[in-house]
């Protein structure tokens, strides 16, 4: 010890003295340099993912002034207008088509389920009947082999037995809209067929004919419409033509300047290489590569555009007919159609009638007012990026990077999934917590724990070979058809996907729920039962109200959880890249669509390092990053202040 | 006392019946969700257990395990049977039988044969990436525990954690492409165009140009994800072990390393294991990390064949099992010939990682009852 | 001060009570009689069983899993309370509770007192405003809190809340309040508020306090039992037993010898 109390160090033959600087220190750097490896790993998650998509913007705006520049984007003011035709004119022969089908829904579905019966047949057989015709067909040189083909007729019986009988594959399909007197007609009309013939039975026939009938018959007071709708098809004809003739020329002048631009690149890297090169016959060959390596002119681009902006009055005629026809359409049309849906589908259409006369009338004057020279801002650039209605890649005509169609896409999934997770999780936690029995509990919860454990990428194959085509088939149900969107064109779609996702969130939001629910200090339930408060009083008026922040923190990671999830999507979410039709009512949750999650994982491994689209996959996952690490980031926030609340 | 005749009850009690149906309702969804739980168990248990399993002695069909994954042929013979093989068989009969014996063929990419390559890749992944974050993650999280007090770093590497725990596994894909597969360093004698930075060191180039897609990379970039699982796990078990262990030894002189090496680590040990196997169980589970920076959809060797030499199996592209069902379930459409090589990918994929789960459930109930403080 | 019990009819009638925790058996044949509108105070060491017992007149102890009664019988009110057509919210509302610890719930004060209220179906707006300013001035807490009756009730100090959880207990008007030791955990001003209003309650109310506290025992209660080991070794009028115990037990006890 020291011999005075402010002496501050020890004396150097004194044991207390330390001797060297010790390993300690060492260690400690280490582990702290180990921690920090998180820091690093976030710092370059964050960097890398900016480096990668940071050149997406001013790439971008590159190409769409060359859009600009070329006359592109001239011609799709117009192209915009015959899409917006092209949508009008599909609302009307949905709503026709609509009408008709209504009428001869039954009939439909008789001829498609005894066609599926013939299929089935045929499928099961076909072994046995292709060796056979092949047998017969070669007959002609040396005689049927008798042995053979006895064998072979036999097999055929026996595959006919068996189909007959459901015993392969899937089994018989089911008819619920055929009669028992029908569907045993059918099966025998089978049983005897030639075993070579490929007729249709007679009732496949007559089923044909009845529904080809009944579509005429429902087809026969509508006819006034078909014509309204065909002259509203057709008035588009002469703007169709000129957005052919016009795309032509502007797309000769985009390659023309691409090409420039290619060529100009090689010569300059040419010509780096030769200032570079150390042996002189080197750099006089890298020289005259160089200057053979442009071959064209650049593009003097207004006057390349001069052919089309000089029809500029034909296109005003052209939009005059759309407007002609739009406008006399109103009066053709049927007033009301009997059929729910297709009644919907005329009302959408008169609905956005107005909205399509401005939309023509706006494109009169834009034609007038554009100009290939205006400059591009990076702000607008952005604006595009993040409110662009479009995402289309790898085209001929131009690529558009809109975040808007995969937006909607994560969103609707996210919200099926929750409507199934949040009532689902939040129920089973408060019932296996505040109601469940002990033994019941020990059951519930390790079930769940399991279906947590079940990676993504196998609940998306279940639900590619299972639950899509389950849903669809139940969907076919007669009885479920009041349900919109019923029955489900599409096999794999968001609500599908949905489903799915809210099965990989309930055990997130089941298992975080349960713990705020548990980490409500048993005392308050205690004092609302000592004042007389029944169970379900105590569980719905105090703790579920002090284990609501904790609930609400679990319902958002499910979401996190949800939003960032990528195979499910990827596999069952049908993967088409458009803003979904929201004409459709609910309905609209039956529609495949595109995610966030999903078009990186589709579209990273098929792009070329470093160009604008693989810039554009980096900053939807910066967007992705963003998005989820808010949700968590508010999450955690209340599970915060829940945890002071109670102390 | 007043009126204690009101403490009976009278007639059915309103709160009863309302209790009761609460009670219905919450434990039918509940009860619902187990059901769902165990049917989505029990369809995959009953397509696909087939493939791995057999009628007589031994019960399990190893062929399915250990045969690697081919192109299924299906046709008919000139007497009308279905053949349905994988591309060696397939070949060898066409040898035998002459290719004009074929008709009606059809043939379905990845489905023939068995899944030693998904398996053994994910095996190697898993192990790969499970023992780097290991060591980086029990060294954190010793930091985090034994070394760290209140601080401005402290605070950032628990809020990287937080942050790391929450990022979306593809956007874990995209980092693991750009920094492991695009720029991570690597010696080489000629640094490739796309390098970030070459550093010459003389006889060799230290060149920032990643290390492509391969094992390493892929491990790396799972180990990334499953490390903050692993560091607060680990770092809920040395809290576990009591302050007086490290107390006594402190006080009997010993350095905090040797302290936290005899006195905590020991202790401590059986509870990281555990939640390792269950970050082993996330690691395999994981498609969309692996997708770029090493999966590929078929490969004719096992990972360690043909390699020039024994460290090449790290630069080496492998299968996987996650990547093997999400190509046949993406790209090849379900029939009854390809139902046995995805249903039994699907069942095997699935019974591994629920081993994993349940020995890691039976390890921590174990470990919680032997080790009471 | 000091009354006969067997005067009146008793609030609680305690029989030949056994119970248990799992196989274990906590209270031995007790025998007791509670009088009305008076404070009985449980006294004894640490696990001696009086809080058990305590906890056994609203049947709170049904919470607890292994806990069950093997024998004997506890009649409130002239009624057994484990028959089963007892009416187990009712038993609750008219015998209301303090506990050791404070736990009004995370709400606002005004929402703690309204609570019971509410649970009985009282919707109606004045009448609550009523009965909470009531509970609040009886507990002498309305001068405190009248401005901030929407504010959490955590914002308040320990006193204060266990204040709050008595006129939250009161606003139901039960018949019986018991305590199971109010002011442990309390500093000896809050403690002597707590005790004020005690005495201030005993008018309306039948009393039973479980305390570890002898001067408070003897400062407010009118009868007390000393329980040890799970039995009722003595029972009497406070200042009996304070002064001049019938059992050596008790005497050791309320000297200091022990506990």
């Amino acid at each position: 010890m020291p011999d005075s109390p402010t002496s501050s160090s020890v004396p150097a033959d004194h044991p207390f003295r330390r001797k060297g600087r010790g390993t300690d220190g060492l260690f400690k750097a280490f582990f702290a340099g180990n921690a920090g490896l998180t820091i690093v790993i976030l710092v370059l998650i964050i960097a890398f993912l900016i480096r990668e998509g940071a050149g997406f913007f001013p790439d971008y705006r590159r190409e769409l002034e060359l859009y600009r520049r070329s006359g592109l984007e001239f011609v799709d003011l117009s192209r915009k207008d015959l899409t917006a035709h092209e949508q009008m004119s599909s609302l009307l022969n949905r709503a026709y088509y609509a009408q008709v089908n209504a009428s001869c829904r039954n009939e439909f579905q008789r001829s498609q389920e005894a066609a599926a019966i013939v299929n089935y047949l045929g499928e099961v057989v076909a072994p046995a009947q292709s060796a056979l015709q092949r047998v017969l067909d070669r007959a002609g040189e040396e005689g049927v082999p008798e042995e053979l083909q006895a064998s072979l007729s036999a097999k055929y019986q026996a595959l006919l037995a068996d189909a007959l009988a459901g015993r392969a594959g899937k089994g018989l399909p089911p008819t619920p809209h055929l009669s028992s007197a029908e569907r045993a007609g059918l099966l025998a009309d089978l049983k005897s067929r030639d075993p070579l013939s490929t007729d249709d039975p007679a009732l496949v026939l007559a089923l044909q004919e009845q529904l080809s009938a009944r579509q005429d018959a429902a087809a026969q007071p509508l006819e006034d419409f078909r014509a309204a709708i065909d002259a509203f098809a057709d008035a588009s004809v002469a703007l169709d033509n000129l957005v052919a003739e016009s795309g032509d020329t502007v797309k000769a002048i985009k390659e023309a300047a691409t090409l420039h631009e290619i060529e100009t690149t090689k010569r300059a890297t040419l010509l780096e290489a030769a200032a570079k090169a150390k042996k002189p016959e080197d750099k006089l060959q890298f020289e005259a590569e160089a200057r053979a390596a442009v071959t064209t002119e650049a593009v003097d681009f207004a006057p390349a555009l001069k052919p089309v902006l000089d029809r500029i009055p034909e296109f005003r005629e052209a939009n005059a007919a759309l407007s002609a026809a739009l406008a006399g359409a109103g009066d053709k049309l049927p007033k009301r159609l009997e059929d729910a849906k297709a009644q919907r589908y005329l009302a959408t259409f008169r609905k956005g009638m107005d909205a399509y006369a401005i939309e023509l009338a706006d494109t009169n004057a834009a034609l007038v007012a554009w100009r290939n020279d205006l400059p591009i801002g990076l702000g607008s650039t952005i604006l595009g990026f993040v409110t662009g209605r479009e995402w289309i890649t790898g085209g001929e005509w131009q690529d558009f990077y809109g975040i808007i169609p995969l937006f909607t896409g994560s969103l609707l999934i996210a919200v099926i999934a929750l409507a199934l997770a949040i009532p689902l999780g939040v129920g089973a936690a408060i019932y296996t917590n505040q109601l469940a029995g002990r033994r019941e509990q020990n059951f519930i919860k390790p079930t769940i724990e399991f279906l947590q454990a079940i990676p993504s990428v196998v609940l998306g194959f279940l639900g590619i070979a299972v639950l899509g085509t389950l849903l669809q088939e139940t969907s076919m149900k007669d009885s479920l058809s009041w349900i919109p969107g019923f029955p489900i064109q599409e096999r794999l779609n968001m609500f599908t996907a949905g489903c799915l996702l809210g099965l990989m969130a309930i055990p997130t939001i089941f298992t975080l729920s349960e713990d705020a629910l548990n980490n409500v200090p048993s005392s308050f339930a205690e004092a609302s039962d000592a004042l007389g408060a029944s169970k379900l009083q105590t569980i719905f008026r105090v703790v579920c109200p002090a284990a609501i922040s904790g609930i609400l923190a679990a319902v958002l990671l499910g979401l996190g959880r949800v939003i960032g999830e990528t195979m499910v999507v990827l596999l069952v979410a049908g993967n088409r890249i458009e803003i979904p039709d929201f004409t459709e009512g609910l309905g609209v949750f039956f529609q495949p669509a595109h995610t966030l999650t999903g078009i990186i994982a589709q579209e990273l491994g098929e792009v070329p390092f470093g160009s604008v689209h693989y810039r554009a996959l980096f900053v939807v996952g910066i967007l992705l990053f963003a998005i989820v690490l808010g949700i968590n980031w508010t999450a955690q926030r209340m599970l915060h202040k829940f945890r002071i609340g109670h102390d | 006392m007043e009126n204690p005749e009101q403490l009976i009850r009278k007639g059915v009690h309103h709160d009863r019946l309302k209790e009761g149906t609460v009670k219905a309702v919450l434990g039918g969804l509940t009860w619902g969700v187990v059901l769902v739980a165990l049917l989505i168990f029990g369809r995959i248990c009953w397509d696909g257990a087939p493939a791995v399993l057999k009628s007589e002695f031994p019960f399990v069909d190893t062929d399915f395990l250990t045969a690697k994954t081919e192109t299924l042929h299906v046709f008919d013979d000139a007497v009308g049977n279905r053949h349905s093989l994988p591309a060696t068989e397939y070949h060898a009969w066409v040898e035998k039988e002459g290719s004009d014996a074929v008709f009606n063929e059809q043939t379905y990419s990845y489905s023939g044969g068995g899944i030693a390559g998904p398996i053994a890749g994910t095996a190697l992944l898993t192990l790969l990436s499970i023992a780097m974050a290991l060591f980086f993650g029990v060294a954190a999280a010793i930091y985090l525990s034994e070394y760290a007090k209140q601080g401005r770093f402290i605070g950032l590497v628990r809020l990287a954690i937080l942050n790391l725990a929450g990022v979306p596994s593809i956007v874990f894909g995209l980092f693991g492409f750009a920094v492991f597969v695009l720029a991570a360093p690597v010696f080489t004698e000629a640094p490739s165009e796309r390098s970030l930075l070459a550093i010459p060191l003389g006889f060799t180039w230290f060149s920032f140009q990643g290390w492509n897609s391969s094992l390493i990379a892929g491990a790396a970039t799972l180990a990334c994800m499953i490390l903050p699982v692993i560091i607060t796990a680990s770092e809920e078990s040395l809290k576990a072990v009591p302050q007086g262990f490290r107390e006594a030894s402190l006080a009997m002189g010993a350095t905090r390393w040797q302290t936290i090496r005899k006195c905590v680590l020991p202790f401590a040990l059986p509870g990281i294991l555990t939640s390792s196997v269950l970050s082993l169980a996330r690691a395999a589970g994981e498609t969309a990390p692996i997708m770029f920076t090493v999966a590929v959809a078929a490969k004719d060797d096992l990972p360690w064949e043909g390699l020039s030499n024994p460290f090449g199996i790290f630069q080496t592209q492998v299968q996987a099992l996650p990547y093997h069902i999400y190509t046949l379930a993406a790209r090849i459409p379900s029939s009854e010939f390809t139902q046995r090589a995805q249903y039994g990918s699907v069942f095997v994929f699935l019974m591994m990682i629920f081993l994993f789960s349940a020995l890691s459930i039976i390890l921590r109930n174990r470990v919680r009852s032997k080790l009471k403080w | 001060m000091v009354t006969n019990p067997s005067n009146r009819v008793p609030a609680i009638a305690i029989e030949n009570l056994r119970f248990n925790y799992g196989d274990k058996e906590v209270l031995h044949d007790v025998s007791l009689d509670i009088p009305d509108r008076q404070i009985t105070a449980f006294i004894g060491p640490s696990g001696c069983g009086k809080s058990t017992l305590l906890r056994c007149f609203n049947r709170i102890n049904d919470r607890i899993p292994s806990a069950r009664i093997t024998g004997g019988a506890i009649r409130v009110g002239g009624i057994d309370i484990s028959r089963p057509d007892l009416d187990l919210q009712m038993l609750r509302r008219r015998v209301g509770m303090v506990f050791q610890k404070w736990n009004p719930f995370p709400k606002s004060i005004y929402d703690n007192v309204a609570y019971g209220l509410r649970i009985h179906g009282e919707k109606d707006s004045k009448v609550l405003d009523e009965r909470v300013e009531h509970c609040l001035r009886v507990v002498a807490l309305w001068d405190d809190v009248k401005d901030r009756l929407k504010s959490s009730a955590f914002g308040l100090s320990g006193g204060q809340q266990q204040r709050l959880c008595i006129a939250r207990t009161i606003a139901t008007r039960p018949d019986v309040i018991l305590m199971d030791e109010p002011c442990s955990a309390l500093d000896p001003l809050s403690t002597l508020k707590v005790e004020e209003l005690l005495l201030e309650l005993k008018k309306d109310y039948t009393i039973v306090i479980v305390t570890h506290n002898l001067a408070q025992a003897s400062r407010c209660s009118d009868q007390t039992a000393f329980f040890y080991l799970g039995e009722l070794i003595e029972c009497g009028p406070t200042g009996q037993i304070f002064t001049r115990p019938s059992e050596s037990r008790t005497e050791a006890y309320v000297s200091g010898s022990f506990g």
